[in-house]
């Protein structure tokens, strides 16, 4: 498997008429940690759910090592595109463990069984995530910070090689929020690809290898970050009010500043 | 870190353990109540051991009874007893499915159509049989008795289907949109049903007839109405490893569980056959008995909690026990069953539903 998934020309419009991706495109690679970046309302979570495969594009393909992800038994497709969500819909009376085990229903056989390796792998996959001390409490139990990292840990039992997360450092302060991305960007080390959806451009800076643009549904721009979080690209995309600079390490800094105040 | 570290493995052998207590408690409480079904009557009792020794005979493996009325009566009260089991665990079920389904604790198979589509299959089988139909069907039907369990049956899975289709069909079709429709379809059948029971007010027997039907009865049934509701049990029942954890992980919404690999189209079909298949079954056999659908996996769920593996069979067993329980507690205490079986689950089942109703609305802090 190439860990390959790549997106051509898709467009989706929603049944009431709203356009949301109007030719957006895309490249992802192994070892890639790329992040997604635009405007409220630019069409990224929609991208998103057309990469995973759960919503079909209006026009355009989105394939993965070749084959085209709507094509694919969802199984199939699970074992290789796992989805972070940005939220669960709510919370659930679930054993951390027996939901992260969820992750390993595209491996389980036709009776539906978990064997021990499938919990061994779970395991495995909370202690990455610094979260196998919360593996007998309920998931309506934990904070949002928790409840974030066993959604990465239930990725990672997933064992796709294509992870793609929505918006994962909302509501985590700053160090859960690097706790995070580190997860990804060793994910992404060891052979994986990634696609991060994220507001957080200062994240995306440190840990993307790539960062592509988003506005009015089409992918207008991707490259380095160090040359797409520059004012020339992201000034016509969210507006005049960023203050650009630089870390330490020379990557960029971007954040929203009032010249007025 | 080790499992026994953690206490996982005693944990999940704890949780197995439980299960299997219930499961044993409402294994031993089913053979005790259907003893005592089969022994306890108005007029003739039975010692346990001329019940066994009647069983026995039922089943080829001994002489009959040295009276004959009394194996007749025991052979009657015997289909009894499992028609009533055999309702009580296919309505159960149906609500397991459903409630399954609509991830909604207050969800019962009513909902899809089921028992409002089987009361007016029923109703037309009625008219056919009290003479309402033209007389080349007459002639070939006449008075079946057979026509209303097939007819209920038929407008159960009818209506359901039509829920089913109107709804957008099983792959695109999203659970609100099911919910939606079901109301709006039974709207329509509880409207023709309506009709049916205006136009035939003046004809007694045909009125009574139907009226009948709409509270369920468990009396006078035989080994065909025991074949037909077992036989959708069974189809039922075999659908639970296919769809058990499935219906876990759509706890997590729609979309997510389709991105773990799960097949929500074919679940939302898989989990409505077997609820409609189950439920059809048990309202063409035994007319219409709320609640039972409701209330049985409901108290499953909050005696047990666990996973749709466990919750599904052990509703399946406890349907059976909460239907002929009520049976036979009514048949001691009354002597025989005064209140036809729907009046009686309506009568346990309203305040129950008012009580989830509080109890729910309170934990999200509504009421």
């Amino acid at each position: 498997m190439v860990n390959r998934l790549i997106a051509r020309d898709v467009a989706y419009e929603y049944q009431n008429g709203v356009r949301a991706l109007d030719g957006a495109a895309l490249e992802l690679e192994r070892g890639e940690l790329v992040a997604v970046i635009g405007p409220n309302g630019s069409g990224k979570s929609t991208l998103l759910r057309c990469l995973a495969g759960l919503i079909e594009p209006s026009s355009g393909t989105v394939e993965v090592d070749g084959e085209a992800v709507v094509r694919l038994p969802p199984r199939e497709r699970a074992c290789r595109i796992a989805v972070v969500p940005q939220f669960l819909p709510k919370l659930l009376d679930v054993r951390v463990e027996d939901f992260v085990l969820g992750g390993r229903y595209a491996h389980m056989g036709r009776w539906r069984t978990a064997q021990k390796q499938d919990r061994a792998i779970v395991r495995a996959a909370l202690e990455r995530c610094d979260s196998l001390d919360v593996a007998e409490r309920r998931m309506s139990e934990l904070s949002g910070g928790q409840r974030q990292r066993v959604l990465v840990a239930r990725a990672i039992a997933q064992a796709a090689g294509v992870l793609l997360v929505d918006e994962p450092t909302n509501s985590l302060d700053p160090e859960h929020q690097l706790a995070v991305f580190r997860s990804l960007a060793e994910l992404v080390r060891g052979g994986r690809a990634a696609l991060v959806v994220t507001h957080d451009l200062n994240l995306a800076s440190q840990f993307a290898t790539r960062a592509i643009v988003m506005q009015s549904g089409k992918t207008i721009d991707s490259g380095p970050v160090d040359r797409v979080l520059t004012r020339a690209v992201l000034e016509p995309v969210y507006g005049p009010h960023l203050h650009f600079g630089r870390f330490a390490n020379g990557r960029p800094i971007v954040v929203p500043w009032d010249a007025t105040s | 870190m080790s499992a026994a570290a953690t206490g996982e493995a005693p944990r999940r052998h704890a949780s197995r353990a439980r299960s299997g207590r219930f499961a044993f408690v409402f294994g031993v409480l089913l053979l005790a109540l259907f003893f005592g079904s089969v022994c306890l009557g108005p007029t003739v009792r039975f010692s346990v051991g001329e019940a066994w020794r009647g069983l026995l005979a039922l089943v080829d493996f001994g002489p009959d009874l040295e009276s004959a009325s009394r194996q007749s009566i025991l052979e009657l009260r015997v289909w009894r007893a499992l028609v009533t089991i055999g309702v009580g665990a296919a309505l159960a079920l149906s609500g397991g499915f459903i409630q399954g389904l609509f991830q909604n604790g207050l969800a019962s198979p009513s909902l899809i159509g089921v028992t409002g589509g089987a009361a007016l299959g029923a109703a037309v089988a009625v008219l056919i049989v009290g003479g309402y139909a033209p007389r080349l069907v007459l002639e070939h039907v006449g008075s079946n008795a057979y026509l209303i369990p097939a007819f209920g049956f038929a407008g159960a899975f009818a209506t359901t289907a039509l829920v089913v289709y109107l709804s957008g069909g099983g792959g695109r079709t999203s659970v609100t949109a099911l919910l939606l429709t079901g109301i709006a379809v039974n709207m329509c059948v509880a409207g023709l049903f309506a009709a049916i029971q205006s136009l035939t007010l003046k004809d007694w027997e045909v009125s009574r007839a139907i009226l009948a039907w709409t509270f369920g009865t468990l009396d006078d049934r035989s080994g065909y109405h025991a074949a037909i509701v077992f036989a959708g049990l069974a189809l039922a029942a075999a659908c639970i490893p296919f769809t058990a954890l499935e219906l876990d992980l759509l706890k997590g919404g729609e979309a997510d569980a389709q991105s773990l690999g799960v097949n929500v189209g074919k679940l939302k079909w898989l989990a409505i056959f077997a609820a409609a298949v189950s439920a059809s079954s048990a309202v063409a056999v035994a007319g219409q008995i709320a609640f039972v659908g409701l209330v049985v996996p409901h108290l499953v769920r909050l005696a047990i909690g666990g996973t749709h593996g466990v919750l599904l069979w052990l509703s399946l067993l406890g349907g059976g026990v909460f239907l002929l329980g009520a049976e036979f507690l009514q048949r001691w205490w009354l002597g025989e069953a005064a209140l036809q079986p729907g009046v009686v689950m309506s009568l346990i089942g309203g305040p129950f539903f008012l009580m989830l109703l509080i109890r729910e609305r309170r934990e999200v802090g509504q009421w």
